[in-house]
């Protein structure tokens, strides 16, 4: 975990979350945040990738694996998919894909979806903040950290 | 990819004041793959980008991550710079440091670390990047225009005239649309047709325009700039080039009882007919479910009148196919049918108004056919029931329209001005009359039309009510309107000899059809969806294919038309040059690979994924795999997501770069 | 039942309607029966029926070898036929290009044969013998997984560390699938590669998120994969969650009906969740 987000110079346990948004709701949800100056914590990182439709399952077992503790997962509104119904294809998905996780056990708790539009800064802000404090709260993910450290069976 | 060059900026002081520039840049140097870091305190300024093409040419870098703000901001500036440096512009990649870190974090240890972490995922991307050319597309220089009303002849006419040839695509026998039938218009009243026919007459005659009336759309298929569109025209049972339009067959035919569709059933006319007098093309057609010939066999009167010899009975329906470059949707609108559901539950009301069942209970299109001089009764108002000149009439506004519980929700737009146009043309014919209007509000904006209302009120003296109408029966051979003053705050009823409902606009019938083989999106009403309601009003969200007039959403003349020659300006624009130019950000699939299982063409939203045929070196069918239309992808990646053998991927945002990017942050 | 699916068998391959039959086979002294290729129809009499016809049969439809032996016939259950619903919606088989006979079933000797509901095949274009099917409710379908999911999280990822931790990666699981037909598996792919295909506990448990999502709404719940696990993992409750989160969400179970649109790939403007926000 080399990464800035999970080795804070104080020792305290930064969640370290990984975004994958979509290029034209979400990443713009964010420059408006940034536009407007709201101050959210720093441990989200960002993936940009132009739909939700795009949004593989994998990555966020992917994310997983590379030690993330939390993941987010945002695009557009239902209707307003700059490419019409990439969402909507990733909303059945995601319906399927979560169950899938809490059969495995995986704690979907940590696991985000969320629809945020280009105009609303001001949600992606109390988004980021409030992930960042239940994820600080559910502690880091060490059951996943687990199984990817266990070496060859 | 190995000689990445990082451009960290600085913004003045946006970037610098929580981020540690030059900390960034030192670790951004150690970054696998990248061989030089610099800052800049403006990298957008000229001497930004100046340092960037110095630096890719002197360090002769295979990739750029600059480190700035949004790439929705700046990503082509900066992709164009690196062109001038001669490095392939899709291989420069952002950092957005600014909005999603310096911005947003004001603890500036932990927004440096941050501005490393995504410049570090920048250039783990930026090291699978590959470089791309932008999709030529060869573009026919041919415009398929649909619905041959205002809007549809002001774009062919338009085009026309810029020298670019239109197919121009009507269903009807004339072109003209409502407005032909419109007897005169507000804000101005002059009369609809002495400004329309000159038009239509211009379409006939324009050597860039070819015309099919009683023609459909049957088949789109290909995509922007090479459209191959196939066009069913209907028997007509007229040989159009021999017809002089004499009318010999019209006055000689003996079934005459077809309700006219031109009048919306007010006056009648023959099986061989034109709609209208001034109809273009000035040539008749036979209804085939009113002729007796070809019904029941008997007749052919007109064979034996026609001296051209121009009458076909065995006339056939034709395919015609054109190739197209660009598509303009111009199917305008229709009133809704007061009183009938429409079996998809949108409207389900106004039964209580009596339509259909009192005769003297009309539409708005009905009442411009009785004021207009070429109307079934030659622009004297007499009420259908018995001729008689109304003394008393009634208009009610919104029938249909703003209305979620047995309506639909949205304003028709032009029924205020309709209205208050109707209360006048009634006062210049009937100086005696009274005219009432029941309105839910007045809704008149535009040059000139509040303005209009006025005097409606003002000088022609028509009585306006707020309030809405709840019943309408029938007395002694009048019509007794109930309603409510809500101004007055009472109940109030009108004995009225003619009562006009303005009902609402919707789509024309078979748009979704239509729509769906243009691949546009249309709303729960079925009015056309623009790609962007205030940037891209014209454009659709299928490449190549642009909107205007009243398919789009309810719309009087001025704007229909405004549309109409804005959608012209945009095909002109798109053939400006001889290919098009399509981001090269899209999809393609691994043939050898893929399974053939079309996940991804059930997902494409547009349709870009088509089957194609492997075949061996005998001719063989060996399996049907998946293939993109580089015409019509628009790069979103649905189908990568949904693709379980990972056979199709996103050029700009490929498996390997997201992958790298991910495990960047490991 | 033997007879008349011999005499069937027999007589599809006497008048040439098919040149290859795919049936069950049994040796002496094997206990389970074999998927036998029969192409002479003076061959029938190696085709069994009995208690042990478990297989799913449907896989061998698909194998290059077997399509090079000509138009086939197919013996299924009514469980296995559901396979061959999804591959024609998938594209993968054409319909009229094979002959099903289906045989009805009273259940073999496996515990879901207790809550089938599709013990009379549906869909053949020949069916032996005769079997109702009753409706079994969603919650006698479901009874097992419905119990796994009652024990809290953690243990249920103690369990699949523990199953999974067992996997050799051997792919039984999948070369089994009749549902599992890619031209290169995506466990195949590099550069990159998706997911981690070593047989560490990281690279079962992202071999195991990816099978069974890759079958979410297609799985038709036929158990062929649990069954040949050598290591005996229950790959059914996995299956069986995406099978019951479509069913429950879209009303969609796969392999019922020819003309139902798949899950994935398709979507409605009404479909509901609770977690998004
Ligand atoms: C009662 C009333 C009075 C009005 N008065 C005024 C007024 O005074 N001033 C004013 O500015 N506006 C007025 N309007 C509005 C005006 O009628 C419209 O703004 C205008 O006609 C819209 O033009 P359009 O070309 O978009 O549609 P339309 O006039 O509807 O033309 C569409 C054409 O497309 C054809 N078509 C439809 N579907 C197909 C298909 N699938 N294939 C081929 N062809 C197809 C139709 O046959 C038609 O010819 C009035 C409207 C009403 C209802
Ligand atoms: S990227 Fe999107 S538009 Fe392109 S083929 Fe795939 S699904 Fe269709
Ligand atoms: S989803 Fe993948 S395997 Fe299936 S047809 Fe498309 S590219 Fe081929
Ligand atoms: S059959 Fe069993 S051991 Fe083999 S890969 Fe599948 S789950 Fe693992
Ligand atoms: S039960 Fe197993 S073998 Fe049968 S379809 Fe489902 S995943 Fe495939």
């Amino acid at each position: 975990m080399n990464t800035a987000a999970s080795d804070p110079a104080n020792g305290e346990f930064e969640p370290k979350i990984v975004a994958y948004v979509c290029n034209w709701c979400t990443y713009l949800g964010a420059d408006l945040a940034g536009t407007n100056r709201l101050e959210y914590p720093a441990n989200v990182r960002i993936i940009r990738l132009p739909c939700t439709g795009r949004i593989d399952f994998n990555l966020i077992v992917k994310a997983f694996e590379i030690g993330a503790d939390a993941v987010l997962v945002s695009g557009c509104h239902p209707g307003d998919c700059h490419y019409t119904s990439g969402n909507y294809h990733a909303r059945r998905r995601w319906m399927l894909f979560r169950e899938l996780l809490a059969t495995l056990g995986i704690e979907t708790e940590r696991v985000h979806f969320t629809w945020i539009s280009a105009a609303e800064g001001k949600k992606f802000q109390q988004l980021i903040s409030e992930i960042t404090s239940t994820t600080r709260d559910l502690g880091p993910y060490h059951a996943y950290r687990e199984i990817c450290e266990t070496c060859e069976v | 990819m190995a000689r990445i060059g990082v451009f960290t900026c600085w913004c003045g002081e946006n970037i610098a004041r929580n981020v540690d520039v030059q900390s960034v840049a030192e670790q951004a140097a150690q970054l696998p793959g990248v061989r030089c870091s610099q800052t800049h305190k403006y990298m957008c300024s000229d001497p930004g980008q100046k340092l960037i093409r110095d630096t890719i040419a002197a360090e002769r870098l295979d990739g750029v991550v600059i480190a700035s703000c949004s790439p929705h901001m700046h990503l082509k500036t900066f992709r164009k710079a690196a062109e001038h440096a001669d490095l392939n512009p899709y291989l420069v990649e952002m950092a957005n440091v600014r909005e999603q870190c310096s911005w947003v974090h004001s603890q500036r240890s932990r927004a440096t670390a941050k501005a490393v972490d995504l410049i570090r995922v920048a250039v783990a991307k930026v090291r699978h990047n590959r470089a791309l050319e932008p999709i030529q597309v060869p573009v026919t220089r041919k415009v398929l225009v649909v619905g041959g009303g205002v809007a549809g002849i002001q774009a062919a006419l338009d085009i026309a005239d810029s020298g670019v040839p239109v197919v121009l695509v009507e269903r009807e026998p004339s072109i003209g649309g409502k407005m032909a039938g419109l007897s005169e218009t507000f804000p101005t009243l002059d009369c609809s047709q002495c400004i329309l026919t000159p038009r239509m007459v211009e379409v006939a005659q324009h050597p860039n325009i070819t015309l099919h009336t009683c023609s459909e759309v049957e088949q789109v298929e290909g995509y922007v700039g090479n459209f191959r569109v196939t066009i069913r025209k209907q028997a007509r049972y007229i040989d159009v080039d021999k017809c002089t339009g004499c009318g010999q067959c019209w006055n000689a035919c003996p079934s005459k009882k077809t309700p006219s569709e031109f009048d919306y059933g007010l006056g009648k006319r023959t099986a061989i007919y034109t709609p209208f007098p001034q109809a273009v093309p000035a040539r008749p057609v036979i209804d085939r479910d009113a002729c007796l010939r070809l019904t029941k066999g008997r007749c052919g009167i007109c064979v034996k009148k026609c001296q051209a010899d121009a009458i076909r009975f065995d006339d056939q329906d034709e395919l015609v196919s054109e190739d197209i470059g660009a598509i303009i949707v111009a199917t305008g609108y229709q009133l809704y049918e007061i009183g009938k559901p429409d079996g998809q539950g949108r409207v389900t009301g106004y039964g209580e108004y009596g339509y259909g069942r009192y005769p003297d209970v009309i539409s708005s299109l009905q009442f411009e056919r009785l004021v207009s001089a070429s109307g079934p009764t030659g622009g004297e108002i007499r009420r259908p029931s018995d001729g008689a000149v109304p003394k008393t009439v009634v208009f009610i506004s919104c029938v249909g329209s703003r209305d979620n519980a047995k309506g639909l929700s949205y304003c028709s737009k032009i029924c205020c001005m309709v209205n208050a146009k109707h209360t006048m043309l009634y006062k210049h014919k009937v100086h005696d009359g009274q005219a009432h209007v029941f309105y839910m509000d007045i809704r008149a904006g535009g040059k000139n039309y509040d303005e209009f209302v006025r005097r409606a009120i003002e000088q022609d003296g028509a009585h306006y009510h707020r309030g809405r109408v709840s019943k309408i029966t029938q007395e002694d051979g009048r019509l007794i309107v109930r309603g409510v003053d809500t101004l007055a705050g009472e109940p109030l009823t009108i004995a009225a000899d003619l009562v006009v409902l303005a009902a609402a606009m919707r789509p024309a019938t078979g748009v979704e059809d239509l729509a769906q083989k243009v691949n546009v999106g249309y709303d729960e009403f079925g009015f056309l969806c623009e790609s962007h309601p205030k940037l891209r009003p014209v454009e659709t969200n299928a490449a190549g294919v642009f909107v205007c007039g009243a398919c789009h959403g309810p719309k009087d003349i001025p704007e229909s038309v405004t549309q109409a020659s804005a959608a012209a300006a945009k095909v002109l624009l798109m053939f400006s040059r001889d290919r098009l130019y399509r981001e090269p950000e899209i999809a393609h699939v691994q043939e050898s690979a893929c399974a053939g299982c079309f996940a991804c063409r059930r997902s494409c939203p547009y349709h870009a994924i088509d089957p194609a045929e492997i075949r061996d070196r005998q001719g063989q069918l060996v399996r049907r795999v998946a293939r993109v239309n580089p015409g019509l992808c628009m790069g979103c990646g649905t189908c990568v997501a949904l693709c379980v053998s990972k056979s199709v991927d996103l050029e700009g945002f490929s498996e390997e770069q997201v992958y790298a990017m991910v495990e960047s942050l490991r | 039942m033997l007879q008349p699916l011999r005499e069937t068998c027999r007589r599809l391959l006497d008048d040439g309607t098919v040149q290859v039959v795919i049936g069950y086979g049994q040796a002496m002294r094997a206990v389970e029966p074999y998927p036998v290729f029969i192409t002479d129809p003076n061959d029938v009499g190696q085709l069994v029926w009995n208690e042990q016809c478990r297989t799913n049969l449907v896989k061998y439809l698909l194998r290059q070898e077997i399509r090079a032996l000509g138009k086939p016939a197919i013996v299924v259950k009514g469980c296995d036929e559901r396979a061959l619903v999804v591959l024609e919606q998938e594209s993968q088989i054409e319909r009229s290009e094979i002959v099903v006979i289906g045989v009805a079933c009273d259940g073999m000797a496996e515990a879901r044969c207790e809550v089938c509901d599709a013990h009379q095949p549906r869909f053949a274009d020949h069916t032996i013998g005769h079997a109702t099917n009753k409706e079994q409710s969603a919650e006698r379908r479901y009874a097992h997984l419905a119990e796994f999911q009652e024990r809290p999280i953690a243990d249920r990822m103690d369990y699949w560390k523990a199953e999974l931790e067992r996997c050799v990666k051997c792919y039984a699981c999948r070369q089994s699938c009749p549902l599992c037909y890619c031209q290169r598996c995506i466990v195949e792919k590099n550069r990159p590669a998706v997911l981690d295909t070593s047989p560490t506990l990281k690279g079962n448990f992202a071999w195991h998120i990816v099978r069974a999502f890759h079958l979410a709404g297609r799985c038709v719940g036929c158990d062929q994969c649990s069954r040949v696990c050598p290591e005996g993992i229950d790959l059914r409750l996995l299956n069986q969650s995406m099978a019951r989160a479509s069913e429950a969400s879209f009303g969609h179970r796969s392999g019922t009906d020819p003309q139902a649109e798949l899950v994935l790939g398709n979507f409605s403007k009404q479909d509901q969740e609770q977690f998004i926000r």
